[in-house]
């Protein structure tokens, strides 16, 4: 496999002579490789912006390397750099034509006039533009401006595409979309993608792999199902996804299981993974999709836990309900309505609460 | 294309600043210490200066010499300087009654709409001032647009005689800066939000409360603004009390023109001048320190 | 009930105004509009009178339009004022342009705050104290261009209104616009030439219309700087009302009340027109 992008220990600096002086990135290493749909996914201020504008060019690194294809380009300009960027808000120029900004990128590189109005045609029709090509942006939808967008970054064939939250200036439905066409499109042009993002379900829909980044550090790398089924922090597995949380000691193990004390005697057994001796201090945690809910029944209650509904927030397809598990313990879980549409349980209903052991995991400290 | 340029960020920076540092440098900054410096010298009775130190021209400012030579208290000019100020506090006053609701009802009307009145408001601003302030003689003059009528229908038998008067001048003088009150009102009153008016509304605040204690202690950067563009010009201005006081009820801009234009008395200008400029300083001085505040109390809120 | 809580809304018969809105705004707004106006319409009006004597109307007449365009007085003064006028903004918006790239686009520098004020002071410094300044250092060094003089002086108090329009322009431009530019393969200075210029083009349009009015209206610093020979339309029309008022001052004055408010309105309808297609 191909290395598109190599960052090596990359920081970044910002006014480093001030007393305000703030570090966006703190050397930051990854590979992206090439034909890849690589996210870079963290909440506001984490750097993942920063890391592509030092891709892109737009800031200087304030130590590390970056190279492209085994080129170094952290000191190139950025109209050398052979990457090219989807604007969070399209940066389209306003007096030009969208043909005309889809040629842009062309002309500069000198190429020969017929070749230019051919990949101006080819890719407007690939970002389903085609007949738009005379309007200028102000007389285009946002969605109209995000297909621009990309089709002007495409136009010259960058060897990585760079996207800086491109779909968070449009609404749901659209949003949703462009998700599925992106993806298209990176498979169809095999170009490799660097996608920046805030929002966890756009980069579990789209990604190869993921970057997730907080404090300008990088978290966790690797793709959607490993991110999410298995968080290295609690950091990651709070971001992604909603989860249940519980803290414990450690009271015994085997080969198999370890069984911790949450509260003040409540136990609760999950896989060994060997990392841990008794007396340790741990986090586990558990997706609410793997917690079963059912009608309390005292005679067969092998596995089940006895709980009382707390609260619930019904979301149309489904309702999420607070269990009160006693000890002080409480969980979050999500039941189906059922067929009549009415909801399975009420605030108030004793409840039974299910889950594997292999649902619950200890987090890494 | 750009290899004649120089190569660092800073060198470029300067490059492109030199030409406005040379001609307002020059021209401006340089003729303005040099009149500071001829106000501390002696009068040339042709104009100019001699190259001997005095402070002369700052003496004539409150004192006089009598016939004995001897220096005694004289306010004549003191009283131009005070009237000076008196007028520009009654303009400035005038401008901000008159100008305040318009800048209100501007902002309450639709965007397009808004453009238009900001326009109109505009457009006297831009045009010459001498004319327009000629338009105030014919009608205040003597069997002018208002007269005219009146005289005529006889409801009054002689002129009025609202020429040539302090209030002909502050007429004057509203009508000339009234524009620079209405913009920076209108500038802060855009960026109010007037979810806060019906939230004081809703907290049983009424009309006038809501004026006073939301509408313009939210537009106070603007009203503080307003009053001094408009206070500033009026204290330097030339063309008001020239044309509309006649010449004769002087004040201090038409004072400063006077010495250089008739009575040849420089130093004594600039002395004036110096004066001028230093309100405008300490004037500026004081709204750089209100604006300050007011960032460091948004800052810290 | 439902009665009780919906009669203070029509108490005493009046509509209930929304909040925010005032009983006679709308009438005291008509009221400025008109004290706005109505020296700029007397001018105009009186401009027509047939009668020799400004204030007595004698009836209709375009006499004194004719008479104004034949005095040979007025046309050396309009002339004049052209010439100031076009050069001064020439110079001063190229002078204004580069500055304002530079305070808008050079990031933050030591020394920036006090370049602002410099390229500003003209606006804050009273016209008659600029006049008696620039008269004094005119005389102190001996110089003595004739228009020239006047030219510079003007060129100095025009930088700062082609700058404010210029510099309002490229902060309003989204700066991301520069950056596709680079990413797209464009040098600084093809950047510069295909999407800063073309973008900031509008702006410098408006600066030097501001200026060119500017400059065509001042009057106290041209009458305190020019000489004999280089009397300009306002300082022109100053010398008329101080001889005796007559309906030619207002011909004269109405048309360049006209050329200015055309001028404004050109800048005014071409910042409109900018304005939607920069927003983003």
């Amino acid at each position: 496999m191909t290395t598109a992008v190599d960052i090596r220990g990359v920081t970044k600096i910002y006014s480093p002579d001030s007393n305000q002086a703030v570090k966006a990135l703190d050397n930051v290493s990854l590979t992206i490789n090439d034909n890849e749909f690589f996210t870079l996914l963290g909440p506001s201020g984490c750097g993942k912006t920063t890391l592509l504008r030092l891709i892109a060019g737009f800031e200087q690194v304030s130590g590390g390397e970056i190279m492209l294809f085994d080129e170094e380009i952290e000191n190139l300009e950025p109209n050398r750099r052979p990457v090219n960027t989807v604007f969070q808000h399209y940066a389209l120029f306003p007096h030009m034509t969208v043909a005309n900004n889809v040629a842009f990128g062309l002309e500069r590189l000198k190429k020969p006039k017929p070749e230019i109005k051919a990949t101006v045609e080819r890719v407007l029709t690939l970002v389903k533009m085609k007949e738009l090509g005379d309007r200028r942006p102000n007389q285009l939808s946002g969605g109209q401006q995000q297909r621009v967008a990309l089709a002007r970054a495409l136009a010259p064939s960058p060897k990585v595409l760079l996207l800086d939250e491109p779909l968070s200036a449009l609404d749901l439905k659209l949003r949703q979309a462009m998700r599925e066409e992106l993806k298209q499109l990176q498979r169809e042009t095999g170009i490799t993608f660097v996608f920046v993002t805030h929002d966890q379900e756009e980069a579990l829909a789209m990604s190869d792999r993921i970057a997730v980044m907080s404090n300008g550090e990088i978290q966790q790398i690797g793709k959607p199902t490993d991110i999410y089924e298995h968080p290295v922090n609690r950091f990651v597995a709070d971001f992604i996804g909603d989860t249940n949380f519980l803290d414990g000691e450690i009271v015994d193990l085997n080969d198999d299981l370890l069984t911790c004390r949450i509260g003040a005697q409540s136990l609760f057994e999950t896989e060994n993974s060997g990392h841990h001796k008794v007396g340790d201090q741990v986090t586990l945690f558990l997706r609410p999709e793997k917690i079963m809910l059912s009608v309390l029944d005292q005679e067969n209650d092998s596995g089940n836990r006895p709980g009382k509904v707390k609260n619930l927030v019904y979301l149309g397809n489904q309702a999420a309900y607070t269990v009160d598990m006693g000890d002080g313990i409480e969980l979050t879980a999500q039941a189906r309505p059922r067929e009549d549409g009415e909801l399975p349980f009420a605030i108030g209903d004793p409840i039974a609460v299910s889950f594997s052991a292999r649902a619950l995991k200890v987090l890494a400290q | 294309m750009s290899d004649w340029l120089p190569k660092s960020a800073a060198g470029r920076r300067w490059l492109g600043l030199a030409p406005s540092y040379f001609v307002i440098g020059i021209f401006m900054l340089i003729p303005m210490v040099i009149m500071g410096v001829f106000s501390f010298l002696e009068p040339n009775p042709y104009g100019g200066v001699k190259p001997i130190g005095s402070l002369a021209a700052y003496i004539k400012i409150a004192f006089e010499y009598d016939l004995e030579d001897k220096l005694v208290f004289n306010p004549g000019y003191l009283n131009i300087i005070f009237r000076s100020f008196q007028l520009s506090f009654g303009a400035t006053l005038l401008c901000l009654i008159f100008g305040f609701p318009v800048a209100y009802y501007i902002t309450l009307q639709p965007e397009n709409r808004r453009n238009f009145y900001i326009y109109l408001v505009t457009i006297p601003f831009w045009t010459n001032l001498l004319i327009r302030t000629f338009a105030w003689i014919i009608i205040l003059g003597r069997g002018g647009v208002i007269e005219a009528p009146l005289l005529a229908t006889g409801i009054i038998d002689d002129s009025l005689r609202m020429m040539y008067s302090d209030g002909a001048i502050a007429i004057g003088l509203t009508y000339s800066y009234l524009p620079l009150m209405v913009l920076p009102i209108y500038a802060s009153l855009e960026k109010l939000d007037f979810r806060l008016l019906d939230a004081a509304s809703d907290l049983y605040a009424n009309r006038f409360e809501i004026m006073t204690k939301v509408v313009i202690p939210l537009s106070k950067p603007g009203i503080i603004a307003g009053c001094i563009l408009v206070f500033i010009p009026c204290l330097g201005a030339f063309i008001a009390p020239n044309l509309l006081g006649g010449g004769k009820k002087l004040m201090l801009g038409s004072l400063v023109q006077f010495q250089f234009a008739s009575a040849r008395n420089w130093p004594f200008g600039g002395a004036l001048s110096m004066l001028l400029l230093s309100v405008v300083i300490i004037t500026l001085i004081f709204y750089a320190r209100a604006a300050k505040n007011r960032a460091a109390m948004e800052g810290s809120a | 009930m439902s009665d009780q809580i919906q009669k203070p809304s029509t108490r005493k018969g009046k509509k209930m105004l929304p909040v925010g809105h005032y009983r006679g705004l709308s009438s005291w707004t008509i009221a400025f509009f008109i004290f706005l106006y109505l020296p700029i319409i007397v001018l105009i009006v009186y401009s027509f009178n047939a009668n020799r004597m400004v204030m007595n109307w004698g009836g209709f007449g375009i006499d004194w339009y004719l008479k104004a365009f034949n005095n040979s007085d007025i046309q050396k003064a309009v002339w004049n004022s052209l010439i100031v006028a076009t050069v001064a903004t020439v110079f001063a918006t190229a002078i204004a342009t580069i500055g304002a790239l530079v305070l808008a686009r050079g990031g933050n520098f030591r020394g920036k705050t006090v370049s602002l004020g410099l390229i500003t002071l003209p606006l804050m410094v009273p016209e008659i104290v600029t006049a008696v300044a620039v008269l004094i250092f005119f005389s102190a060094i001996g110089m003595n261009l004739g228009l020239g003089n006047v030219i510079i002086a003007h060129i100095t108090f025009c930088i700062p209104f082609a700058f404010m329009p210029i510099r309002a322009r490229l902060e309003g431009m989204d700066t991301t616009l520069e950056q596709a530019g680079r990413d797209l393969y464009a040098s600084q200075w093809e950047t510069f030439r295909f999407v800063t210029m073309p973008l900031l083009m509008p702006g410098i349009v408006a600066g030097a219309m501001l200026a060119f009015v500017i400059s065509m209206d001042d009057f106290i610093i041209t009458l305190m700087v020019g000489g004999a020979g280089s009397t300009t339309l306002p300082v022109y029309i100053y010398s008329m009302i101080r001889r005796g008022l007559t309906p030619e001052i207002n011909a004269v004055s109405t048309m360049l009340l006209l050329a200015s408010i055309a001028i404004v309105t050109a800048y005014w309808i071409l910042s409109r027109k900018t304005q939607t297609s920069t927003e983003h």
